[in-house]
């Protein structure tokens, strides 16, 4: 149901990804994470075209934070900043991070070696039905991403709207 | 020995050339016995990198990624490129060799330029739909770029070979010459400079017939709107066509004059590189 991938670059660290329909306490959830007592990054699968993305976002963040160089103050907001195309970290938040009328909620788990996370602990917190990473495609509001990112019409010929995500959430701060 | 790519892998190899020292497309490439570096093994070879072997400072090659499936694939002068699984698809990792000799401060700053310029290029030829490897991640500690990798492609060099050796075809590479024509005029209209312009940094993916070509190895790249700039890249890549693959002048001819239709800020660009010609290398002024 849910994924798990190593970080080749960060063996000690592993990357699950939980997603969620039907969700009724997006609310409660939003204010579990800003807490601390959900210790993932609550993502908004609308803005997710593929887990390639999450893992991408994930491996920046940890690469940053082993440096010391992360933006924001945590590894989970530093997810949810990594995601987006823009410096602006609060406007990130707004449109990566789950507001609370979402249903739908895509949680990503950063786990390293002394660290152990319940995968059923958190399930149980959220109000909404499990299901498979397969599902993702049909949450993906493919024309907001396209928008969020500035895709533009050629890159369609040259390669997935992934491959053009991923690009700009790598080279963001090279500029 | 210059440390050729993965030649031995039968035919479908693709030559990924880490960002060499100069124009040096005219060597022979030996065939080198199969570098497979299964693991997390690093470079057969140790010490000087395989340049000119002149080297009297050891370089430390850059430790290899652990990356799934590693392989290394080439051993250049400024970077070791290898091939493995990163986040679960097939990317290309290009490592940066630090130089010693090199004043840390101006190292750094090199390092940091050329990589900065090569996701640049790339992100720049993407947007404006120019085939090239996506990004997906860079590292500014260790100075090295994580890419796709464009898997089961040849290098245009490997397939103009195996065509001259075969001897037929000749049609296909004239319309192979008018595809890079057309490709390098929109990447110079989006004033992209190439800077390593060579039949070995222009992949074909399969299926060969399509001649869907990928332009690779922009760590030499800049911007530029000048036709100087865009005169020298073309030049650099007459040359290397010129020397690496014989009786290919009425190709290099095809390849410019679709350049030269499908550009619209063409005409300064080719009659700088009639100027750039006529100044080259070992033109003697003397009667």
């Amino acid at each position: 149901m849910e994924r798990t991938h190593r970080l080749e670059l960060f063996p000690d660290h592993s990357v699950t990804l939980l997603l969620f329909q039907h969700v009724k306490n997006a609310a409660a959830l939003r204010k579990k994470a800003m807490e601390g007592s959900i210790d993932g990054a609550l993502i908004n699968p609308a803005m997710i075209v593929d887990p390639f993305q999450i893992l991408v976002a994930a491996n920046k963040a940890v690469h940053l934070q082993k440096i010391g160089k992360m933006k924001t103050r945590t590894l989970n907001a530093e997810i949810i900043f990594s995601l987006s195309p823009s410096n602006n970290i609060s406007d990130a938040f707004k449109k990566f991070g789950i507001s609370d009328s979402d249903t739908a909620v895509l949680i990503v788990l950063v786990m390293d070696g002394d660290k152990t996370v319940n995968l059923a602990d958190i399930a149980s917190q959220v109000e909404g039905q499990q299901v498979s990473l397969d599902e993702l495609p049909q949450l993906t509001d493919t024309a907001k991403v396209e928008k969020m990112y500035k895709v533009t019409p050629q890159e369609e010929n040259i390669g997935t709207l992934v491959d053009s995500v991923v690009c700009r959430m790598s080279t963001k701060d090279v500029l | 020995p210059v440390m050729a790519a993965a030649q031995a892998e039968a035919g479908t190899a693709r030559s990924v050339t880490a960002e060499p020292a100069g124009p040096a497309m005219g060597d022979v490439r030996p065939v080198s016995p199969a570098m497979g570096e299964r693991g997390a093994a690093g470079p057969a070879v140790d010490g000087p990198e395989g340049e000119a072997g002149t080297a009297t400072v050891a370089e430390e090659p850059p430790a290899p990624p652990a990356l799934p499936g590693l392989r290394l694939v080439q051993q250049g002068a400024e970077a070791h490129v290898y091939r493995g699984l990163f986040l679960g698809r097939a990317a290309v990792a290009k490592l940066r060799v630090p130089k010693r000799y090199r004043h840390p401060a101006l190292e750094e700053r090199l390092s940091r330029r050329r990589m900065a310029q090569e996701a640049r290029s790339l992100l720049r030829c993407r947007r404006a739909g120019i085939p090239a490897p996506a990004v997906y991640f860079v590292d500014y500690v260790t100075n090295s770029i994580y890419l796709e990798d464009i898997v089961d492609s040849i290098t245009v060099q490997d397939h103009i070979y195996s065509v001259q050796k075969s001897g037929d075809d000749t049609s296909g590479l004239h319309k192979l010459a008018e595809k890079m024509g057309e490709l390098l005029a929109r990447m110079h209209d989006e004033d992209i400079i190439h800077g390593d312009l060579t039949t070995a940094n222009l992949l074909l993916r399969p299926p060969m017939e399509k001649l869907d070509l990928v332009v690779i190895d922009f760590g030499l790249s800049f911007i530029s709107g000048l036709p100087e700039d865009k005169g020298v890249d073309l030049y650099v890549l007459e040359k290397a066509f010129i020397s690496t693959h014989p009786d290919t002048e009425t190709m290099f001819q095809a390849l410019l004059k679709t350049y030269a239709a499908t550009s619209k800020k063409s005409g300064p660009v080719i009659k700088k590189l009639d100027e750039v010609r006529l100044r080259g290398r070992k033109r003697s002024m003397i009667g």
